[in-house]
């Protein structure tokens, strides 16, 4: 990877971030559970400072502060339709046991794929992420179990999500 | 799925947010259980009320995210930041209910200032709205309410006020902070604040108690503007309001002002 494919790829993990903020923000409102809500809360701003990291880091691989890119269409329309989905169970599945998984699996093919010296500031806001977005996954499980909220069919998003290769547009 | 609106008492206003089925939601002041805040339920139903409030405002700072996302980033992280706020302050209030006996649901609640601020249209108007308006006017009640229960040796839910209480200081400085930040770059949007506080006014005069009205558990409730706390100099002024929107502040509330904790203690005549 040089510099502008690194700046690309932490601008798309930016947008990425912002959407996932803005998806739980859509439903902190609609959303009746008190205890969902407060999660929400904590996740929207763990979304925020994710974002802000890697907004700022962009700054220093030559392009704008807060450099972002939008993801690939095939990707934007998984999240997209996450987005929309119509009850609470099917958002924490399509979530929190299959995007944000997925996502940690893209920020670490990155970590594999970039010279972690050279990136070293990229690796670090990354590996700042990680156990942040480990913990809402245990979040989830937790409170789920706790209000007893059962998991949906996630299979065919989980294949989609699995089939996109890259989420960078070209 | 989106949250439309509704026509209350002839003023077009957002529909209500989610809430649990073990809430019973209500409109008007005189439908809520406040009972004398000396007695176990009047406790009890304080930090009720104040736990149900601060699930509105974590709805409405996460619904400005979502309805204005060309809001500048900084400005976003601010509500994002308040988000959580509001969410650690619902756990710790339902935490601190819960020692005390209480339980979600127990007494009826309000959404109607997530209903008035969710019917404006520009995040200027909402911050005037929730935070500058709402959020301040909570600064004054919950100094009052945290001294009230460390009057009666109550030091644990006193503290949880106190620590929330600073964080709304900084949710009203950032909304102060913006707004003029919002209007040196458009003029019109003093305008647009202005209409809000008119609005606020206005929903008001038709949803607030009336002289002598008797409440759903038989208090008798006076009109909302003879009721208006005693003012928190201090917080007001660390929140950014200035010595003249103090001063207008102390006017609306008869001159009655809270003074500071150090090195005196106490309510001010």
């Amino acid at each position: 990877m040089n510099v502008r494919d690194r700046a690309d790829a932490i601008g798309t993990f930016r947008f990425i971030e912002v959407h996932l903020m803005e998806t739980i923000a859509r439903w902190t409102p609609i959303t009746p559970q008190m205890e969902l809500k407060v999660m929400f809360g904590r996740h929207i701003y763990d979304h925020a400072q994710h974002a802000d990291w890697l907004g700022k880091r962009t700054f220093e691989l030559r392009q704008p502060e807060h450099y972002t890119r939008q993801a690939t269409p095939d990707y934007l329309q998984l999240l997209d339709r996450m987005r929309v989905s119509p009850d609470v169970a099917e958002r924490l599945t399509l979530l929190y046991d299959v995007v944000i998984p997925g996502l940690m699996a893209r920020y670490e093919r990155y970590l594999a794929e970039t010279d972690r010296l050279l990136d070293a500031p990229s690796v670090l806001v990354i590996e700042r992420i990680l156990p942040e977005l480990k913990r809402q996954v245990a979040d989830s499980l937790a409170l789920r179990d706790e209000l007893q909220i059962g998991a949906s069919d996630a299979t065919a998003m989980r294949a989609r999500e699995m089939g996109i290769h890259s989420v960078v547009s070209a | 799925m989106e949250i439309g609106y509704i026509e209350l008492e002839g003023i077009r206003l957002r529909d209500d947010p989610a809430r649990d089925d073990c809430f019973l939601v209500v409109r008007r002041d005189t439908e809520m259980h406040e009972y004398d805040r000396d007695s176990e339920a009047g406790a009890r139903e304080t930090v009720h009320r104040h736990m149900s409030n601060e699930i509105t405002s974590l709805d409405i700072a996460a619904q400005m995210l979502v309805e204005f996302p060309e809001t500048p980033w900084e400005l976003r992280m601010e509500l994002a930041r308040q988000a959580w706020d509001e969410a650690r302050h619902v756990a710790v209030l339902h935490r601190r209910l819960v020692e005390m006996g209480g339980y979600k649901g127990e007494f009826p609640i309000a959404t109607l200032e997530w209903s008035i601020t969710c019917s404006l249209d520009t995040i200027a108007a909402r911050l005037a709205t929730q935070n500058r308006t709402f959020e301040a006017g909570a600064m004054d009640v919950v100094k009052s309410l945290a001294r009230g229960f460390s009057g009666i040796g109550d030091e644990e839910t006193s503290a949880v006020l106190d620590g929330i209480l600073a964080d709304e200081i900084q949710h009203v400085r950032f909304a102060n902070r913006w707004i003029k930040r919002l209007a040196e770059q458009d003029r019109r949007v003093l305008m647009k604040v202005a209409m809000a506080v008119r609005f606020i006014a206005e929903v008001n005069s038709r949803f607030a108690a009336q002289d002598g009205e008797v409440n759903a558990v038989g208090r008798t409730l006076q009109d909302h503007t003879k009721t208006i706390p005693a003012v928190n100099i201090e917080d007001r002024k660390l929140a950014g309001f200035s010595d003249e929107e103090v001063e207008e502040i102390l006017r609306q509330a008869g001159f009655r002002s809270l003074v500071p904790d150090e090195p005196q203690t106490g309510v001010a005549p």
